[in-house]
Formats: structure tokens, C-alpha cells, sequence
């Protein structure tokens, strides 16, 4: 990799490291997709789809609601809906930053049921006015749309990386590091990314830890204690699925979401236990 | 060579511990009979005389037990922390036997390590690296914790 382009983008920091420096035509259809799916998705703009659900009933035409919440709809019974996209307003009311988003538990009264929205296709149907917030799966998503413009079917060199979200094609693997939780000059492990694979990591440290989250947490009476720290997990072709993965690992066990989905994974427990899925492409140093 | 490695690595996975711990007994503000959210200073064995301590903190092992909070729900660790000469000197965590992460079927797991093992990123060769840190204002305020009930 030769050329590398920083910016910073639906919140947070991207980089796309390429062979060749990126022309200037191919980087405008990458801002522009960008744009058009934060103008649908970001809960933080008044002007986008969105925001416009969370103010009145109505029908809305998502872009890509189809794959999204299709895939939403697998990660919310993996987890018996402790990701649910719709969480978002229960978390505003309680104080909460929306940056830490889908986590539910106990059902706090004021969180809908993910069957609440009627869908057909990207066109979505609300009879009350509902916060949607697809951060679990939607930066990975616009990760994949990204690479749908830059690898062009294997043909260049790219690896695109949204805040940990990865993307990388081309012709040779690349080595990445896990970063250690609690120190970033070391590494708990290296995966290969092989052309066509994503791999997202999430760590509690990476949420906003607001004032309101204990309360968020005792609502949580009765859900099992996962104990995660940190996840990362390796989806073939996938970085929207790496990417709700990796959230939902800090809600179900293994055992549940390699049922339902195939990906490759690592997790940091709280008492500093790492767990490894069996055919994991790397090494976590013991 | 092995020895000075594993003393390191034991020394990262309690700063990981402690850390989390601090999330919740900075921030809780119900804690309720069950779940104790505050750490307690309790001085036993090894206790030396205060009045030598080059610092303002008598010495001694300190025991404290801490939840914290993680998205999945709120753990348990107990702490305990040796002063010495006013520092501390040794930090051990015991995490709560609790949860989830605990009964998993081993058939689906590979590898278990029994602690955040790390290399430095300087002795590997990568590309990237993914995830982020926590910042070290945890631990340290944990710390201050610590030290303000050993000068009570």
C-alpha cells in the first residue's frame, strides 16, 4: 500500500489505504455514498429519514432497509433481542449517549418490539413515531458499500477501515493486530485478513460511558452477565455482519451466533480469559 | 526469561480488571444489599507500622470488592492491593465466578488463554491494527480510591 486517504466521516475516522493514490472521480462516488446514507440513517442530522421517523408515523423509504434489517432480524433473535435497532429512544430518554447504542435489557417499557415496523422491501411503515439506530450493523453496511465502489470485483487493491470497521480486497492477505484493551502499544493477537474479508472489533471503551449508564445497566434485572470487554470478529465478504456481530458477542454465547452465522471470532472476558473460535486465521498469544 | 514475562503479563490483566471495576463504583449510586458497588479499605496481615510508611498511606494489604459494568450486565471482582513504602506494590483480581461466559460449550471454542497475553506491537509485523484502549484514567482513579481509604 502505497496511498493513503484520511478523512472523517459519520462520526468517525476512515482510512482507505490503496496501491495507487485514489483518482479524484472515484473519491467523489465514495463521498457521495457516504452522504447519501448518512442523509438516510444518521440519527444525529434533523433533516435525515431517520429523524424524520423518530417525529411522526408514517411510510419511509430506506435505502438498503432490505439487507439491513433482514440481518437485523437474524441478530435479534441470536440474541433474544438484546440488539434491537429500536432501543435508541429509550437510551435518549434515560440520558444516554447515542453513540452506545443497541443494547436492551429487561426491556425498558419504553423500547418497541423490532416486529413493530412493517416492512416490504426498503419501504418501512411506523404507526407511532419510532428511533431507529442502526449502529450496530450500519457503519459495516456503508463499509461494504464503500468497497463495492473501490474492488470492483477483485480487481484493485483497497483495504478501508471506518473506526476498526474493515474492509480489505485485493490479491494478498494482510496481518492485523488486536489491539490490547487496556494498552494500545500491544497486541493480543494477529488475524489474517485474507482479499474479501472484514473484520470489526468492539470494545466497551470505545462507548461513551455517560452518567446514565448504570441505569441503563439495573434495568438490565435478570439478563445473564456476559462479561465481554472486547470482540472482534472475521465474516467473509461481510463487514455489516462482522460489524453486528461483534456487538452481539457482548450479548449472546458463541455457541449462539456460530448456529446462526458464519464468522470467525475473539473475546476478552473481564477477568482477562480470551476465547477463540477453532478456525480462527491467526494467533492469539497466550 | 519467562519469569520477568509472566510477571507483566499478570500486572495488564489486573490494570483490565481494575479498570472496568472503576466504571461502575465512580458512577453507581444505588447500590443495593447484594451487589456491593464501593470498595472498602480493610488493612489486614501484613500490616507494618504506619508511622514508617515514606508515604502517606499506611501499608498493608487492602481488600476491596467492586462491580462493574459491561454491556452484558454488571460483574463482581474482588481486589485486593498491597501498599508499600506509601505505593502500591502488588494488585490481584479475582473476578466473580458469574455469567454467561462461564458455561460455554467447549466444542465451539478453540482456545482458551487465561490471560489478555499481549506482544508488543514493535515485535510484530502488521498492516493494521484494530480495536482501542481505554484510557489509564480508570485505573489511576481506582487508584486514588484506594489510597484515600488508606489514609482514612
Amino acid at each position: 500500500m502505497t496511498a493513503a486517504w484520511a478523512f472523517d466521516a459519520i462520526g468517525t475516522r476512515w482510512q482507505i489505504d490503496t496501491a495507487h493514490p485514489l483518482a479524484p472521480q472515484i473519491r467523489d462516488r465514495i463521498s457521495a455514498e457516504i452522504e447519501r446514507f448518512d442523509r438516510t440513517w444518521s440519527r444525529f442530522r434533523p433533516d435525515s429519514v431517520v429523524s424524520r421517523m423518530a417525529e411522526r408515523p408514517g411510510t419511509y423509504v430506506l435505502e438498503h432497509a432490505d439487507v439491513l434489517f433482514g440481518f437485523y432480524d437474524d441478530l435479534v433473535e441470536a440474541t433474544n433481542g438484546a440488539v434491537n435497532p429500536l432501543v435508541g429512544q429509550a437510551l435518549s430518554e434515560l440520558g444516554y449517549d447515542a453513540t452506545y447504542s443497541l443494547i436492551q435489557s429487561g426491556r425498558p417499557a419504553s423500547v418497541p418490539e423490532w416486529a413493530v415496523l412493517e416492512r416490504s422491501g426498503d419501504t418501512v411503515t411506523t404507526r407511532e413515531p419510532v428511533s431507529v439506530d442502526v449502529g450496530a450493523a450500519g457503519k459495516g453496511l456503508l463499509v461494504d458499500l464503500v468497497a463495492s465502489v473501490l474492488c470492483d470485483g477483485g480487481k484493485h487493491t483497497a483495504t478501508i477501515d471506518a473506526g476498526g470497521d474493515m474492509y480489505h480486497c485485493g490479491t494478498t492477505p494482510i496481518q492485523v493486530a488486536l489491539e490490547h484493551p487496556a494498552d494500545a502499544t500491544r497486541a493480543i493477537g494477529v488475524v489474517t485478513l485474507e482479499p474479501e474479508d472484514a473484520l470489526c472489533g468492539s470494545a466497551t471503551n470505545r462507548r461513551a460511558w455517560g452518567d446514565g449508564l448504570h441505569h441503563v445497566l439495573d434495568a438490565r434485572t435478570g439478563r445473564p452477565t456476559a462479561d465481554v470487554v472486547a470482540t472482534w470478529v472475521l465474516v467473509p465478504q461481510s463487514c455489516m455482519i462482522a460489524d453486528g456481530l461483534a456487538t452481539a458477542h457482548f450479548f449472546a454465547p458463541p455457541e449462539a451466533l456460530l448456529e446462526v452465522f458464519h464468522h470467525e471470532f475473539v473475546r476478552v472476558h473481564a477477568d482477562g480469559t480470551v476465547t477463540w473460535s477453532p478456525d480462527l486465521p491467526g494467533e492469539v498469544f497466550r | 526469561m519467562r519469569l520477568p514475562k509472566t510477571r507483566e503479563l499478570f500486572a495488564v490483566t489486573a490494570a483490565t480488571s481494575a479498570l472496568l471495576m472503576t466504571v461502575a463504583c465512580g458512577s453507581d449510586s444505588e447500590p443495593t444489599t447484594d451487589d456491593p458497588t464501593t470498595t472498602s479499605a480493610a488493612p489486614s496481615t501484613d500490616t507494618s507500622d504506619t508511622g514508617e510508611a515514606s508515604g502517606d498511606y499506611a501499608d498493608g494489604t487492602y481488600e476491596g470488592s467492586g462491580s462493574y459494568a459491561n454491556p452484558g450486565g454488571v460483574s463482581e471482582v474482588d481486589v485486593t492491593i498491597t501498599l508499600a513504602d506509601g505505593k502500591v506494590s502488588d494488585v490481584e483480581v479475582e473476578p466473580g465466578a458469574s455469567g454467561t461466559s462461564l458455561q460455554y460449550q467447549q466444542k465451539f471454542i478453540s482456545g482458551i488463554a487465561d490471560e489478555v497475553v499481549g506482544k508488543s506491537l514493535d515485535e510484530i509485523s502488521v498492516s493494521k491494527v484494530s480495536g482501542s484502549s481505554l484510557t489509564s484514567q480508570g485505573f489511576n482513579q481506582a487508584l486514588e480510591q484506594i489510597k484515600a481509604d488508606a489514609q482514612a
